[in-house]
């Protein structure tokens, strides 16, 4: 499973995204507001289940900001940190 | 104390959901329990409940709305939204509804997880989610904030006194004029904490409640909640609530002896025996809890089939009536002294609600 895969399932999972499934998810579309719609508790329970399923800590805001944009994104940030 | 008007019932059990599953129930003869699985040093153990399946609370609010809320709370607002419904005053101002919910155990499920959570994974892996639904009052506040109640708000917990405890703030909210109506409401969860201690602790039920069993453990755990909209209305088709009471048993009939009494009896013996010292030899007594389960809120569930029995005039015509000790009978008619819902606890303490027909 790519790490975009599991990061989607991971959404709907832990996160209880009832009303849609993980291939649904769009890659670039925007995690909160109009996007998947997600909040700041979720932003909270996300930084928790990054670090919980990938072993990568996202330490503030700086860097949770760009990263928790998109599945993209976060793919991204998780594959650069697990590289270093 | 002035009495308090029952203007609607919302319930949701192992019957089913609404106040007609329950009759249903009734009628027909309870639902087997289901089993519960849970683990114990890995090795895989079942026991039976009775388990609440929330899915219709689909037709009242959407998934998305609720995905951050447990079953705990997901039965409560279930009920709540049944009852207002019920009521028939969805249209009426929230400003002036209080809500009071009555639970024993509180959002354990949940409280559970997240504290499980914390020992397998470390506290940086809490879950910010399970634990704003591990406390007692997230049922409350997640029922306040989808029925846009913005009255006043409690939780109460007094285990298994639990909902005769909140009924008296209930109706003192009523009395002193703070709010024009109460939603009020007992809920409780099974979880395999629950399981683990009726196996533990009490052994094999049986898979059946036998209420009047007096020298052997029938309990079977049960969970749901039973809502009920009261107000200071002086007529009301569910009858009145006329009177709360709470204290040490002794050895007389807390209420008026030739009442009715809907006893809370609930598989336990050392329980059951109490009631036994309480009643004359030819008491009217009924209990239900065969029908939706033991746990510490099961009385709220009595309070609903007397709301009931008033509203019909007459107690349930039920299937396979458990047999009772010599000289009780089952209650017919509802007689002018209404009916008493009786609570007994492990403790030696009794909470006592009366009704009579409004």
């Amino acid at each position: 499973m790519s790490t975009k895969e599991k990061i989607k399932k991971i959404l709907v999972e832990e996160l209880n995204l009832e009303d849609i499934t993980p291939e649904e998810i769009m890659d670039d579309a925007p995690l909160f507001g109009d996007g998947l719609g997600l909040d700041s508790l979720d932003a909270v329970e996300l930084v928790v289940l990054v670090q919980k399923h990938f072993g990568v800590e996202i330490k503030d805001m700086d860097e949770g900001r760009p990263a928790l944009q998109s599945v993209d994104s976060l793919a991204a940030f998780i594959e650069a940190k697990s590289r270093l | 104390m002035k009495a308090a008007g029952i203007r609607g019932v919302g319930l949701v059990g192992s019957f089913g959901c609404g106040t007609g599953a329950l009759e249903n129930s009734l009628r027909k003869g309870p639902k087997p329990p289901e089993d519960l699985v849970f683990f114990v040093s890995g090795r895989e153990r079942r026991i039976p409940v009775h388990a609440v399946d929330t899915s219709p609370l689909d037709n009242f609010v959407s998934k998305r709305e609720i995905r951050r809320i447990d079953h705990f709370s997901r039965m409560a607002l279930l009920g709540a939204f049944l009852a207002l419904e019920d009521s028939g005053l969805t249209d009426a101002s929230r400003d002036s509804l209080g809500l009071i919910i009555a639970t024993g155990y509180g959002a354990i499920r949940t409280t559970f997880a997240f504290l499980d959570s914390v020992l397998v994974d470390g506290d940086s892996f809490a879950s910010p989610t399970l634990f704003s639904n591990s406390v007692h009052n997230a049922a409350a506040a997640h029922v306040a904030i989808q029925l846009k109640i913005t009255g006043p708000s409690l939780t109460v917990s007094q285990f298994e006194m639990s909902v005769s405890s909140a009924l008296l703030t209930a109706l003192r909210w009523l009395d002193q004029g703070r709010v024009e109506r109460v939603l009020f409401g007992g809920v409780d969860e099974v979880c395999s904490v629950i399981g683990y201690c009726h196996e533990r602790f009490f052994g094999d039920s049986g898979g059946r409640i036998q209420p009047f069993a007096a020298n052997r453990h029938t309990a079977v755990a049960g969970e749901g909640a039973a809502f009920f909209l009261l107000d200071r209305q002086e007529e009301s088709r569910y009858g009145l609530i006329t009177e709360v009471r709470q204290g040490r048993i002794t050895k007389a009939v807390p209420f008026p002896e030739k009442g009715s009494y809907i006893i809370n009896a609930d598989g336990h013996p050392g329980c059951f025996s109490l009631y036994r010292q309480l009643f004359r030899p030819e008491a009217e007594v009924a209990a239900f809890a065969n029908h939706y389960g033991s746990f510490p809120s099961g009385q709220s569930f009595d309070l609903a089939i007397a709301a009931l029995a008033l509203r019909n005039g007459i107690f349930p015509s039920i299937s396979g009536q458990e047999e009772m000790p010599k000289g009780w009978r089952y209650p017919g008619v509802v007689g002018k002294k209404g009916i008493t819902c009786l609570k007994c606890d492990g403790e030696g303490y009794l909470g006592a609600i009366g009704l009579k027909g409004g």
